[in-house]
């Protein structure tokens, strides 16, 4: 059935107007237009914009919510600056990630970029949390400054740049690692496991030993430190096992 | 050599070297700590704590109660009622008021005498907490459905594996309840299996449930998590096993719904059968409803030796003759009839190799001799992602093609927008 947006105006008021507690049966409407948009790039743009019209009129957080949810299915370039709005309100910060995380434009990690130079606690957590997710590593450096920061920063950085498991991430979590304590210390590992890791899955045993080695050799003899220090001595031997596998 | 570093809990305990061992041991040993003719030494106990301890928590954690080799010291839930309902239990089972209760799971995770912790809260939570418990040197029983979306499945492999812990998932039912099913097709008289047709409820809605005001006795924020902000209403959070409203199970945000609870057991009742646990399948095929209203839309999926899941495919297309199907029809196998040589059926673990235990005797056994539970969280994840599967081809309603190797869709960039799903901070994984 081909998109009829005039079909959509009385579902798209009652979005307008939507609060929990509601009946949403009128947005069904909206939600089969999602999937019946698929490979219709008119309709889609037109539901996009719809969907963005809805987030700059400032309606209530479920209204909002639910435009985010299916912006996080169709959303492209042109639903980043509404969404990157959000991305400053504590209510629906999250939210606004869960849509641009998921948006593959460019100006989507730029949106999140400009966030993470802006935003503080955990907002900035969930902010490097999608970077990560998005694999920016423009953004890998600002993210490993915050290894010195508080603790909660500092430990959603480790796991950022853990989850980038590049080598520049393993660079930067190395050069964090003596001075870090506690959660962090263990971030920091665990992190660094993670690099090491991929670079197993890619055969580069040398350079994953180098991690695990590094680590058992800061984690010897410290009881506090047994646990980490016994993932190491793991890591190395599943380098000597892949290398006897050759 | 002091007695605890020769016993399990000397290889065990990652933070306690034997000399501080044997300078902490008491002065006065209680005739508890030393053990009997049926309760072990303290010392040979698997310590043991609770996350999520509503319905299903509260029957884990007597199930664990109730084993002589384990010493229950810890409850965590973020309702106060269901927090001094489980202290009380294991109160009254030790005959003192030793067990601690929070309301944050990152205290009783932090706790450097637990070795193991059960946790049974809302779908939701499932990943977090087991990579947190793993992180912290914990192993873990973690109830099914073991997880919420795609890709929390290799991140909990991931962990388990990097720290050495046993995890293992939680259906009790996959050994126990389709064993008829199970024998038969494992002994080979049946031949190869070429089908499975598998019948439960579909996938979880959204919420719109209107706020409420929060009750003194539940940490709403804690509750929710990862999930994304909503208000509170009793409906959104409560426990019962419904899937159809009016509970968590039945919502998109906490839970796959009737697919993935239910269909924890089903499909893994059937998985396990047909001897599938090692695979993920490949093919997603949506057959959409027919015009006339008569036919719902239901999903195959291909496995890569060819073996075909049905879930909910119309009676009417179920045309090849069954070779054997589960109490009340839940699952149907085809096979193709020609005996084949036969592969002994994985057991529980136990001391005497017997396999006579449950899923919990089964997961304590691995804890001590440090082995793979019979649902390793390996396998329970590889059943979990057909329920998963599923639940996308029937939200996008179109068929898709599954990639193991990069646990993505192939050519489907809006299907691999619903491999994972943005958590709220800080409970990022």
């Amino acid at each position: 059935m081909a998109y009829d947006s005039a079909s959509l105006d009385a579902p798209f008021a009652a979005l307008a107007a939507f609060d929990w507690g509601q009946d949403a049966a009128p947005l069904e409407a909206i939600d089969d237009a999602v999937n019946a948009t698929h490979g219709d790039a008119n309709g889609r743009s037109d539901l996009e914009k719809r969907l963005v019209t809805i987030l700059e009129a400032g309606p209530k957080r479920a209204a909002k919510e639910y435009a985010c949810r299916k912006l996080s299915m169709i959303g492209t370039a042109t639903a980043v600056p509404a969404l990157a709005t959000l991305l400053y309100d504590a209510e629906s910060s999250h939210m606004a990630r869960f849509a641009l995380e998921r948006i593959a434009a460019p100006e989507a990690t730029a949106a999140l970029r400009t966030a993470l130079g802006m935003l503080a606690g955990g907002p900035r957590v969930g902010i490097m949390d999608s970077l990560a997710a998005r694999g920016d590593e423009e953004s890998l450096a600002t993210i490993a400054g915050l290894l010195a920061a508080d603790e909660l920063t500092a430990v959603a950085a480790a796991k950022a740049l853990g989850a980038f498991r590049s080598p520049a991430a393993a660079d930067a979590l190395a050069a964090a690692a003596p001075a870090a304590v506690g959660q962090v210390a263990a971030a920091i590992a665990d992190a660094r496991f993670e690099c090491a890791e991929e670079l197993l899955r890619q055969n580069k045993r040398t350079e994953a030993a180098a991690i695990y080695a590094a680590i058992a050799a800061a984690t010897a003899g410290k009881p506090e430190s047994r646990l980490i220090e016994l993932a190491a001595t793991r890591g190395l031997v599943a380098c000597a096992d892949a290398l006897a596998a050759t | 050599m002091h007695r605890l570093s020769t016993t399990r809990r000397g290889f065990l305990r990652t933070s306690a070297t034997a000399a501080g061992a044997a300078a902490a041991a008491p002065y006065v040993i209680t005739s508890k700590a030393l053990g009997d003719a049926t309760t072990p030494p303290a010392s040979d106990r698997i310590v043991m704590g609770g996350i999520g301890i509503g319905n299903m928590g509260s029957g884990d954690q007597g199930a664990f109660l109730s084993r002589p080799d384990v010493q229950y010291v810890a409850v965590c839930d973020v309702r106060k009622s269901w927090r001094e309902k489980g202290k009380n239990k294991a109160d009254e089972k030790y005959g003192n008021k030793d067990c601690a209760a929070y309301v944050d799971f990152r205290e009783l995770l932090g706790r450097s005498d637990i070795d193991a912790v059960h946790i049974a809260t809302p779908d939701h939570w499932h990943a977090p907490m087991t990579i947190a418990a793993c992180q912290a040197g914990k192993d873990v029983y973690l109830q099914k459905p073991e997880t919420l979306t795609l890709r929390e499945g290799p991140l909990m492999v991931a962990a388990a594996r990097r720290y050495g812990r046993v995890v293992s998932g939680g259906s009790q039912r996959v050994l126990d309840d389709y064993r008829g099913i199970v024998d038969p097709c494992w002994s080979g008289e049946l031949g190869t299996l070429t089908s499975l047709d598998i019948a439960v409820g579909g996938p979880s809605m959204p919420c719109y449930l209107a706020a409420e005001p929060t009750p003194p006795d539940i940490d709403w924020d804690l509750w929710l998590g990862p999930a994304p902000w909503q208000p509170y209403n009793k409906g959104r959070c409560a426990g019962n096993y419904g899937t159809g409203g009016g509970s968590w199970r039945s919502y998109i945000d906490y839970s796959g719904g009737s697919l993935t609870d239910w269909g924890a057991h089903h499909f893994g009742g059937a998985i396990f059968a047909a001897d599938l646990r090692e695979l993920q399948p490949k093919g997603v095929a949506y057959h959409p409803a027919t015009a006339d209203g008569k036919t719902a839309a239901y999903v195959t999926l291909t496995y890569p030796n060819g073996v075909e899941l049905h879930h909910n495919r119309p009676a009417a297309l179920q045309t090849a003759p069954v070779s054997i199907e589960h109490k009340g029809g839940a699952i149907k196998i085809v096979a193709d009839g020609q005996p084949r040589a036969g592969k002994p059926v994985p057991r529980y673990r136990t001391p005497d190799g017997s396999g006579k235990t449950n899923i919990y005797g089964d997961f304590i056994e691995c804890v001590k001799q440090r082995a793979r539970p019979f649902r390793d969280i390996e396998l329970a994840i590889n059943t979990m992602t057909a329920p998963h599967l599923l639940g996308i081809a029937y939200r996008l309603q179109r068929s898709l093609e599954w990639d193991r190797a990069t646990q993505r869709f192939v050519g489907d960039e809006e299907a691999n927008r619903l491999v994972d799903r943005t958590r709220r901070e800080p409970w990022i994984l």
